[in-house]
């Protein structure tokens, strides 16, 4: 075992400035220490008039039923299932960073993986939302659940893609929360032992579950992550995969396409990357941790904007081409009179704009880097990933098989939004509570990189750097 | 003393050369008996078979280029140890390349519509789907993206191998440094834009699924991309062996090979997944125009090749791949990597051979001499290419990070 | 109860931890464990633990998953209540796929977090004896044990030789009990004398 630290001069810091563990911890806990900031408080109450908001609108979608919502009578699904499938793809870079990025040994993901399942968590929660509220008579919900029952037992249809959803996003939920959680400990236990308070102390010992830092602990703790890890690669593929059979297994035109599983992936790392983004931007700055969440780290995460945005892009041009390609009239029909052109046109220029088109300025290093224009477009990413599903869905229903049935132009009513702010306001109102009460960066995490890839120590590597290969192999090599 | 000049060992010769032979009598052979055959069933079969083999050898080699620049533009530093390694073999394609496109000519300027519906033109002038393709499916267009494609990523490659030869002049000043890896980067993202616009979308299409020419499917190019890197990927693990054990490669270590081996095992599950997607998404749609790719595949004569193709590229790598220490081990990893490639070379095998032979395939003789002759190429020319460079970068500034590469 | 005295030498590199580790075990030195906030790699190699097998009981619940699926719905589909959907034959695999799938990942992430947390004993309202507060901040925290042949000085002596920036002996618990962070149960007369190194 090498107890050499050694990083490449060529690779930026990742953690800025002179530091020390104690002071990583400090930095970090600050935060869960210190009364939050009136910033935090404004917040936090605008997130929650949301979040009643929605409620409210829930509560007459319950109680005067889905007539509430303007579906028509081809647009059984709108802006419901866009906000699901929207909110299901955001909650896939949180996973992405820390198990694929974990995978890829990409050191950058320590700055921000925490925070990223956090918000993974809570976009699942949000995206849950709208299929069972859809379900109009809500209370029987659980009828999706294969139990033993006084019908039959009748079960439920094993076959059908909205079935694999429920056990997808359910698993999803459940194995990102324990990944999520199993990382906490370490670091809720960091809490605990310094804790002034009593309450306080009582709180994060329970819950850090009696974590101790024993060396047979972390090994396992280890063990755990890689495999977690390497399990969650690929569920969070199977999510959106699965998500894409809803539409894809159906024979729909501008539906059933082989590309989209792998396709909606792309497009859920993409939006869940940009609102990482987003998040992070806010963060570093409200919190005071630009040395953990660097112009690097943002940079990294715009590279990957850049490349899931190409992927898309290559993924929509696909289709175009093969609905020319394929010869369906139905198929062309969808794609040239009602995609690019028809009612909902601008819709698909928007999303092409917004997806393909702006994401490709991320190739100049200089914009890559600019802080404003980062966060400017990690929202122009997401409002271009919300209306591509809302073109795959809509510009795909409201042309029926028979004319007869064209619905009229969907619009939205004043509770279709609401719901949707409303899952804003549940959104927000936890990731503010969780950045009050949990450590927002992986504390342990950070100190495992610390003396590799803090500022201050790579200076100290300037012997290493100046050997030649020779001598380096052997330095590092002797104890064999 | 590290070994750092390659030099072909006899007994590698020995095979290469053999391979070689064994591959050109198979070709003269085929060409006398198959191709000038007038059987038209023989001609097919020969054409396809050539067909077959330059299309997947082609992207193989093509995918070690691809590997190189994905893990540049990733910043990966555990691969430079062994970063000549895919250099080399990314140095066949333009061999390949000129291999393949003479496959085309043949092809095309053959009108072999026993291949390619579509040069033929009366068919096409009777056939409304064809007719209405015509704008992309054509000879000339065929000629030109398929002449362009092969330039560039010859040039593209060239490039690349040319600037990781600069890593053995001289210790970099810091700024030096920096602005080499910049111009790495530069042009393995010119390399993966292309190769996006070629291998992840067009050239699929173009040279292969145009063999069904009725026949569409937008995850093909994906998963043909899928199906070749992962086995680049295997070949490259291949090489890495062979150099370790002649005692070359000392700063590679089973860390590196491990690294190599988790690449197989995912990009592995990776084809899994689109092979499955694919599959189950025109099975469960069951339109007739689609399931007609898999009838013929998955309840006609193939059927053996169908599931044999799911065990060898699935399951193989799945069980004997998961362990730590088979990922570590010389003797699974070579038998995993010669399987992978096989794998890979048999669902080529029943990309191509249903749509062209047909009900009259036969796995014989000449289909395992054309594999023969383009294994002994791949030795010969990838050998030729190891003697031509040191083979560790000795001045790359993520060398060392590689020689302390721990998993 | 489980109460036995403890040295506890407390490192603040981790560079000085590894020798010192060695060092120890080289005299004989019983290491009860050493805690440290963040997992330090080699470590339980240097302490001579063997390699957890966590992971292969990871892929047995993975493989019970699997099963559980497969047997579940093709029992439901083509015993239980047989219905024709869309045609396909009952016995419709390439449908199942996907939950099986899920149910494996499921029940394998789920019975490996349960067998971790079973392992170390975590849990809410489980307590353990904190050794040094710092020992999930900046400290590397080694602890050894003392028999009846142990001459504590000695081996404080030899802590502090190695490296240790804080030296103590404490008796406390060694494994595991319910209770409360925030308050202090008096099991035994906690006493220890601090030698600074």
């Amino acid at each position: 075992m090498s107890l050499i630290k050694y990083e490449s001069f060529v690779r930026e810091p990742l953690v800025d400035g002179e530091k020390t563990y104690n002071q990583v911890t400090e930095d970090i806990v600050y935060t869960i220490e210190a009364k939050p900031t009136r910033l935090w408080y404004i917040g936090f109450y605008i997130s929650i008039a949301l979040l009643l908001f929605g409620v409210y609108s829930l509560y007459r979608d319950v109680t005067y039923g889905i007539g509430q919502w303007n579906l028509g009578k081809t647009i059984g699904w709108g802006w419901d299932i866009t906000n699901f499938v929207w909110w299901v793809g955001i909650g896939h870079a949180g996973t992405l960073i820390s198990a694929i990025l974990l995978l890829f040994r990409q050191g950058w993901r320590t700055g921000v993986n925490r925070a990223a399942e956090a918000m993974t968590i809570f976009a699942v929660i949000c995206a849950g939302q709208f299929p069972i509220w859809h379900m109009g008579r809500v209370w029987m919900a659980f009828f999706v659940m294969p139990y033993p029952n006084t019908r039959g037992p009748l079960w439920p249809n094993f076959n059908s893609p909205l079935l694999w959803d429920v056990f997808a996003i359910s698993t999803y939920f459940t194995v990102s929360l324990l990944f999520w959680y199993s990382g906490l400990l370490p670091d809720l236990a960091t809490v605990r032992d310094r804790a002034k308070t009593k309450l306080r102390k009582l709180l994060y010992g329970i819950a850090s579950f009696g974590w101790s830092g024993s060396t047979k602990h972390w090994q396992r703790h280890e063990s755990l992550s890689l495999v977690l890890a390497g399990l969650s690669t690929p569920l969070v593929l199977s999510v959106h995969t699965i998500v894409s059979f809803d539409f894809a297994t159906s024979v729909v035109p501008g539906w059933h396409t082989t590309i989209f599983p792998p396709y909606f992936v792309a497009g859920a790392v993409f939006s869940g990357f940009a609102m990482v983004q987003t998040l992070m931007l806010i963060t570093r700055r409200v919190m005071n941790l630009q040395d953990y969440i660097t112009l690097g780290h943002i940079e990294a995460m715009n590279k990957v904007i850049v490349l899931t945005g190409s992927i898309v892009g290559c993924a929509y041009l696909t289709e175009l081409f093969i609905a020319w390609y394929g010869a369906n009239p139905y198929e062309y029909d969808i794609f040239f009179k009602y995609r690019i052109a028809g009612a909902y046109g601008w819709s698909y220029w928007l999303m092409m704009t917004c997806n393909v088109i702006s994401p490709q300025l991320f190739w100049f290093k200089k914009l890559r880097r600019n802080i404003g224009f980062t966060f400017f477009m990690s929202i122009v990413v997401n409002v271009g990933m919300w209306f591509e599903r809302f073109v795959i869905i809509v510009s795909s229903l409201y042309r029926d098989y028979l004319p007869s049935s064209w619905s009229l132009y969907y619009r939205p009513t004043i509770f279709e939004i609401g719901f949707y702010l409303g899952t804003f306001g549940l959104f927000f109102t936890c990731y503010f509570l969780f950045s009050k009460y949990f450590p927002v960066i992986a504390i342990a995490e950070i100190k495992s990189i610390l003396k590799t890839s803090g500022e201050s120590y790579k200076e100290k590597m300037a012997d290493l750097e100046n050997l030649s290969v020779e001598e380096f192999y052997a330095k590092t090599h002797d104890h064999h | 003393m590290i070994k750092q000049q390659f030099e072909i060992p006899a007994g590698y010769k020995k095979w290469t050369y053999g391979l070689l032979a064994v591959g050109i009598v198979a070709f003269i052979a085929g060409f006398i008996f198959l191709g000038m055959s007038k059987n038209e069933h023989d001609q097919t079969r020969f054409w396809a078979v050539l067909l077959q083999n330059s299309v997947y050898f082609l992207l193989v080699c093509n995918a070690a280029m691809f590997f190189i620049c994905a893990i540049t533009l990733a910043h990966g530093g555990w691969s430079v140890a062994f970063r000549r390694v895919p250099e080399a073999i990314s140095a066949v394609v333009p061999v390949f390349a000129i291999l393949a496109f003479l496959v085309f000519l043949g092809l095309i300027l053959g009108h072999r519509h026993d291949i390619y519906h579509w040069v033929d033109k009366e068919a096409v002038a009777h056939d409304k789907i064809l007719t209405w393709k015509k704008g992309f499916l054509n000879p000339t267009f065929f000629f030109i993206w398929t002449i362009i494609t092969l330039c560039v990523w010859t040039f593209t490659g060239m490039k690349m191998r040319k600037l990781s030869r600069k890593a053995d002049e001289g210790p970099m000043s810091a700024e030096d440094a920096k602005r080499y890896t910049w111009n790495n980067t530069v042009w393995a993202a010119i390399f993966v834009v292309f190769f996006a616009l070629t291998v992840g979308s067009t050239i699929p299409w173009l040279w292969l699924m145009s063999l069904d020419a009725h026949w569409y499917s937008t995850m093909y190019s994906w998963y043909t991309f899928a199906s070749t890197f992962v086995a680049g990927i295997a070949l490259i693990a291949l090489f890495i062996i062979f150099l370790k054990n002649h005692g070359y490669l000392e700063y590679t270590t089973r860390e590196q090979l491990h690294d190599v081996g988790k690449f197989i095992f995912a990009f592995s599950i990776f084809w899994t997944y689109l092979w499955f997607s694919q599959f189950m998404l025109i099975w469960y749609a069951n339109i007739p125009e689609e399931t007609i790719y898999f009838k013929i595949r998955f309840q006609g004569p193939y059927r053996g090749f169908f599931f044999l193709n799911f065990i060898i590229n699935f399951c193989a790598p799945i069980l004997i791949l998961m362990t730590k220490g088979s990922k570590r081990n010389y003797a699974v990893m070579t038998f995993m990597s010669v399987a992978v490639i096989l794998g890979h070379w048999l669902d080529f095998y029943q990309m191509v051979m249903p749509s062209t032979v047909g009900e009259n395939h036969n796995l014989g003789w000449f289909e395992w001499g054309i594999l023969a002759l383009y294994i002994g190429m791949i030795m010969f020319f990838t050998g030729r290419a190891l003697t031509k460079a040191p083979l560790v970068a000795k001045y790359h500034p993520y060398l060392k990070e590689s020689i302390i590469h721990h998993t | 109860m489980d109460i036995r005295k403890f040295v506890v030498g407390s490192f603040d590199d981790e560079a000085v931890l590894f020798p010192a580790v060695k060092k120890v075990r080289k005299a004989g030195y019983k290491i009860h464990d050493v805690y440290t906030p963040f997992p330090v790699h080699g470590l339980d190699g240097a302490l001579g633990l063997r390699d957890t097998s966590l992971h292969t009981a990871g892929f047995v619940y993975g493989l019970t998953g699997l099963t559980t699926a497969l047997s579940f719905i093709s029992w439901i589909l083509t015993r239980d209540w047989i219905q024709n959907y869309g045609g396909k034959p009952h016995f419709s695999l390439p449908a199942w796929i996907p939950i099986m799938f899920e149910l494996t990942v499921l029940f394998s992430a789920v019975g490996m977090v349960l067998t971790f947390c079973y392992l170390c004993q975590l849990a809410p309202f489980v307590k353990k004896h904190v050794f040094h507060p710092r020992a999930t901040d900046d400290l590397f925290v080694m602890v050894i044990e003392c028999t009846s042949k142990t001459n504590v000085k000695e081996t404080e002596d030899f802590l502090a030789a190695a490296g240790a920036k804080e030296v103590n002996v404490q008796i406390a618990e060694a494994g595991w009990w319910l209770g409360r962070y925030d308050q202090d149960r008096h099991l035994f007369d906690n006493k220890s004398e601090t030698v600074t190194a």
